[in-house]
């Protein structure tokens, strides 16, 4: 450390190990680490130090700063307690504010939501590589080479043309499948960050999350995988959502179901924010592809199941209001430091 | 895709829904239509066709969907051509197995001009641009049936066209002018001269123009799989190539393109002056699937009576290859050659539940709680354990991009190959750079007093395998908080990571793979308002003077519920002054205000503090 530096930290180890009661604690904390305090007087001095010892100086001063308010914090747990009110000291330098609060991001709030209702249901919460093969994110899904769905997702690659990275949460489902294909039945949910060579604007961004579950049981319906996604949507949204299933298409799935939300903005009526169409498409489901099945070495004879997946982003932003999906990743989302 | 209500009636002439009835019914039945307008006269829809349904990309294909769905008749439009054996035949060469057929036929001493009218307006509600009545009549054939037709000016292409993998021209230019340098093996219609068209795009060499009097008009489908990859190869997409993407019905040739001859003949007079081509050399094979007739009432969970099944199917133009009369459980059947997306039974009971209706599977009947296996990776739940106990401590969760612009080791770094990004390329190796960015960006909103974490993947490669681990990194501009959290939290101590650029805030970070797990854990479900920062935070100071001490938290909600919760951001007292002359008390405010400008948290603040 700083010759300077360790001379200062002595001089007021020595001054807090004296201190007798809270009030000259708290004289001292505001001395060393107060608004106007020691420890950032010597942060302004940095700019004076030469640039090639700017670094390490830095990291002295951190050092002395952990140092001297962990003593401070471990001294004031043993010093007698005092109340501010009843005290004659001049109070200059003392800093008030609510306790600060931590915040889940939204993405993880509405993750943990959606995991509640799924729980409830029996399912588990599961995972998978971000980084996966052609195999798993394509071929088991009914999707083959050449394949026109093959458009709709324009993939990142590693190492083209067997690794990626996953374009949907429908990837994890293959390795889940595969891997707990000798374990059914399966009921699991899961999130995650999925990519896509999409260029980043308000709607768009290469790196969004989705959220699927599962379900391999036997006699599975879609009146099962519509109830099921009825109930999540009231549970994001209230029991006045207003939402349709439609036929839709996705190669995993047959027959595909597509959830459409009225448009929270204009109730149907159509506006910008829907495109005109009074519906937002909220995602995608159906039940599972016997070929899907096939692949992982489960008997679409015997089993059958549902699968749904959905843009975690967009689900979220429909529940906080945030109109630009960049916000999620970036610096301009926050939270009041000490609104819960 | 666009739809003309005026046009698809002539397909359906009893069709009689309103438009926004029309727009909901085609969407629940598989065809998302985003909206309809009127233009220019015309009721117009606006529909995603899906990528399987090829077929729909016409609108003789969404029309025989809306005929089954509405039980109206659907009428044929086109009318057999006369063919006369007695013309020649066209001197025409296939050399590639991508041509999965071709009819063609040769029109003469007709008379080209601009288009008339209703076909200009039909031309531009597709937002394409008229040329003349020959183009455009090509055109609309392409809309009507979703089947690509191309026409050459025989005065500059001749007769003898040849299909075929080019490999001996290197240049070509389409109908409006853009050149393409055919550097690969490409789908062409060429003669022994010239390169005269791609499979999807035609060629300014053959181009039909208002002189024009003698054509070759054809209609063709390929391989799917190579117009894809060409038009890939080229960078270039057309309504054709869109189309012929897709898996078409080679079987609906000849009604598209005798459609076409009578348009022709009526709009630019001329006559035949060819034997029909036809090249079809494997006609397509259609599927037998077996339908358990109990299937489509076991897969949607509601009951739907067979006699619908057998009705809808009918309709649909299902041939059944068992007696549909007294209907065992199973039936055999053959789809519509138009359907290539009907390949096995679970197609046939998604057509049959389209047509019942997705509305009427009851939308209140939850799956029944179940106790499976719990399969939740421990690594989970350590992650949502950890996440709790750092937001109780105080911090805020953040999420950056995993795709970064810098590598750390670039030994083991993951690069990506086709990032459109060209500045993210690497996958991140660490979470610290990441969350330096992230105070980058507070700084520019003037945010202070950071203390945030994320849990996120880091990924390396080592030798031929690619590592993911999960990782935590910590900051906080509170050194001896952050040390004595990470200690409580692990009961180990951990490396702190000093920033360059941010000397006064400090990273900790945390691979979890190795950590012990716990055996489960219920994460709380909280609900916390983020914000989504649109310009600076400003901070404001404001002096009070009391008569007597007032506690610091009483003050603080005081005035907070004063100046509101739209714009404030943050109340703090800095400083408490005893003036013990006066024994009067001087409290120092701090305001931030979020989301407004200057001028507004600076009214906003002296009002709210009595100062104005």
């Amino acid at each position: 450390m700083d010759q300077n530096l360790e001379k200062i930290k002595l001089e007021y180890l020595s001054k807090i190990n004296s201190v007798k009661t809270a009030t000259e604690l708290e004289s001292l904390r505001i001395e060393i680490s107060g608004r106007n305090g020691k420890i950032n007087q010597l942060f302004s001095e940095i700019k004076n130090v030469p640039p090639e010892n700017r670094k390490q100086f830095g990291a002295d001063l951190n050092q002395l700063k952990t140092e001297l308010e962990k003593k401070l914090l471990s001294k004031s747990k043993n010093v007698s307690k005092e109340k501010i009110r009843n005290s004659t000291l001049d109070i200059r330098n003392s800093t008030f504010s609510l306790k600060k609060v931590g915040h889940l991001h939204p993405i993880t709030q509405t993750e943990r939501q959606l995991n509640e209702v799924f729980r409830k249901l029996g399912f588990s919460v599961y995972s998978s590589p971000e980084i996966v093969t052609d195999e798993f994110n394509f071929e088991r899904l009914n999707v083959p080479q050449d394949h026109p769905a093959r458009d709709m997702q324009d993939s990142i690659y590693i190492k083209e043309p067997e690794y990626l990275l996953r374009t949907q949460t429908s990837t994890i489902e293959s390795y889940l499948l595969a891997q707990k294909a000798k374990e059914l039945p399966i009921r699991a949910a899961f999130a995650g960050a999925t990519f896509r060579n999409e260029k980043v604007n308000r709607s768009n961004h290469f790196v969004f999350h989705q959220y699927q579950a599962v379900v391999v049981d036997k006699n599975i319906t879609m009146k099962d995988l519509i109830g099921t996604m009825d109930l999540m949507f009231k549970t994001l949204y209230g029991d006045d959502v207003v939402v349709r299933y439609r036929c839709k298409y996705y190669p995993e799935v047959e027959p595909g179901v597509g959830p459409d939300m009225q448009c929270f903005n204009c109730h149907g009526k159509g506006c910008p924010l829907c495109k005109y169409a009074g519906w937002i498409e909220m995602g995608g489901s159906g039940m599972i592809h016997p070929k899907v099945l096939q692949a992982a070495g489960i008997d679409p004879n015997i089993w059958s199941g549902f699968a749904f997946g959905m843009g975690l982003d967009r689900w979220t932003m429909a529940q906080k209001n945030i109109k630009d999906i960049r916000t999620l990743m970036g610096g301009n989302l926050a939270y009041k430091p000490n609104e819960k | 895709m666009k739809l003309i209500y005026s046009e698809l009636k002539k397909f359906l002439p009893d069709l009689n829904v309103k438009p926004q009835q029309l727009r909901d019914d085609l969407t629940m039945i598989g065809h998302f239509t985003n909206y309809f307008e009127e233009i220019d006269g015309e009721i117009v829809f606006d529909l995603d066709i899906k990528v399987n349904r090829g077929d729909c990309l016409g609108y003789y294909g969404l029309a025989k969907d809306l005929a089954v769905l509405y039980d109206i008749p659907l009428k044929n439009l086109s009318v057999e051509t006369h063919h006369d054996a007695s013309l020649t035949t066209l001197p025409i060469t296939v050399t590639t197995d991508k041509v999965k057929r071709i009819m063609a036929l040769k029109i003469s001493d007709l008379k080209n001009s601009t288009s008339p009218n209703w076909l200009q307006k039909f031309i531009k509600l597709h937002g394409t641009k008229p040329i003349n009545t020959l183009v455009d009549l090509t055109n609309y054939i392409m809309y009507l049936y979703g089947i690509p037709v191309h026409a050459f000016d025989t005065a500059k292409s001749t007769d003898n066209l040849i299909w075929e993998i080019n490999s001996h021209f290197d240049k070509f230019t389409t109908l409006d002018g853009t050149k393409f340098s055919l550097n690969k093996n490409i789908l062409m219609v060429n003669n022994s001269q010239k390169a005269l068209s791609l499979s999807f795009w035609g060629g300014e060499a053959c181009a039909i123009e208002n002189t024009t009097t003698d054509t070759i008009i054809e209609i063709a489908v390929y391989d799917r799989a190579t117009v894809r990859q060409n038009s890939r190869w080229l960078k270039a997409t057309t309504e054709a190539g869109i189309r012929l993407e897709k898996d078409l019905d080679p079987d609906l040739i000849p009604e598209a393109l005798n459609h076409l001859v009578k348009l022709i003949l009526e709009n630019c007079g001329g006559q035949i002056n060819s034997q029909l081509f036809d090249y079809y050399p494997q006609k397509v094979q259609l599927p037998q699937i077996e339908l358990n007739l109990d299937k489509p009432s076991q897969v949607s969970g509601i009951n739907i009576p067979k006699d619908f099944i057998i009705d809808c199917l009918t309709k649909l133009g299902c041939t059944f290859l068992t007696n549909i009369q007294h209907p065992a459980s199973n039936i055999l059947i053959t789809p519509p050659t138009t359907r290539k997306d009907i390949t096995q039974m679970e197609d046939l009971v998604e057509e049959v539940v389209r047509f019942w209706g997705y509305n009427k599977i009851p939308t209140n009947q939850p799956l029944a709680k179940k106790d499976v296996a719990d399969i939740t990776p421990p690594e989970n739940y350590l992650i949502d354990q950890l996440k709790d106990k750092l937001v109780q401590l105080g911090y805020d969760e953040v999420l950056t991009w995993p795709l970064v612009t810098e590598s750390i080791n670039p030994k083991t770094v993951i690069k990506t190959q086709n990032s459109i990004n060209s500045e993210a390329i690497y996958l991140r190796q660490s979470l610290i750079p990441s969350l330096q960015q992230q105070l980058d960006q507070y700084s520019r909103y003037k945010l202070t007093n950071c203390q945030f974490f994320e849990i996120g993947k880091v990924f390396s490669k080592e030798g031929d395998k690619y590592i993911e681990k999960n990782s935590l990194c910590i900051s906080s501009y509170q050194n001896w908080k952050l040390m004595d959290d990470v200690e409580k939290i692990f009961n180990k101590k951990f490396s702190i990571f000093n920033s360059e650029k941010y000397l006064n805030q400090l990273f900790v970070e945390i691979i979890l793979d190795d950590l012990p797990k716990p055996e489960k854990y219920i994460p709380q479900t909280t609900v916390n308002t983020a914000y989504e920062l649109t310009s600076q935070i400003i901070t404001l100071d404001a002096n009070i003077t009391l008569d007597k001490q007032e506690e610091p938290e009483t003050l603080i909600n005081k005035y907070s519920d004063i100046i509101g919760n739209q714009y404030l951001w943050e109340i703090v007292i800095t400083d408490i002054y005893h003036d013990t002359k006066t024994d009067k008390f001087r409290y120092t405010f701090r305001v931030s205000y979020f989301n407004t400008d200057d001028k507004t948290a600076k009214e906003l603040h002296l009002k709210s503090f009595g100062l104005k």
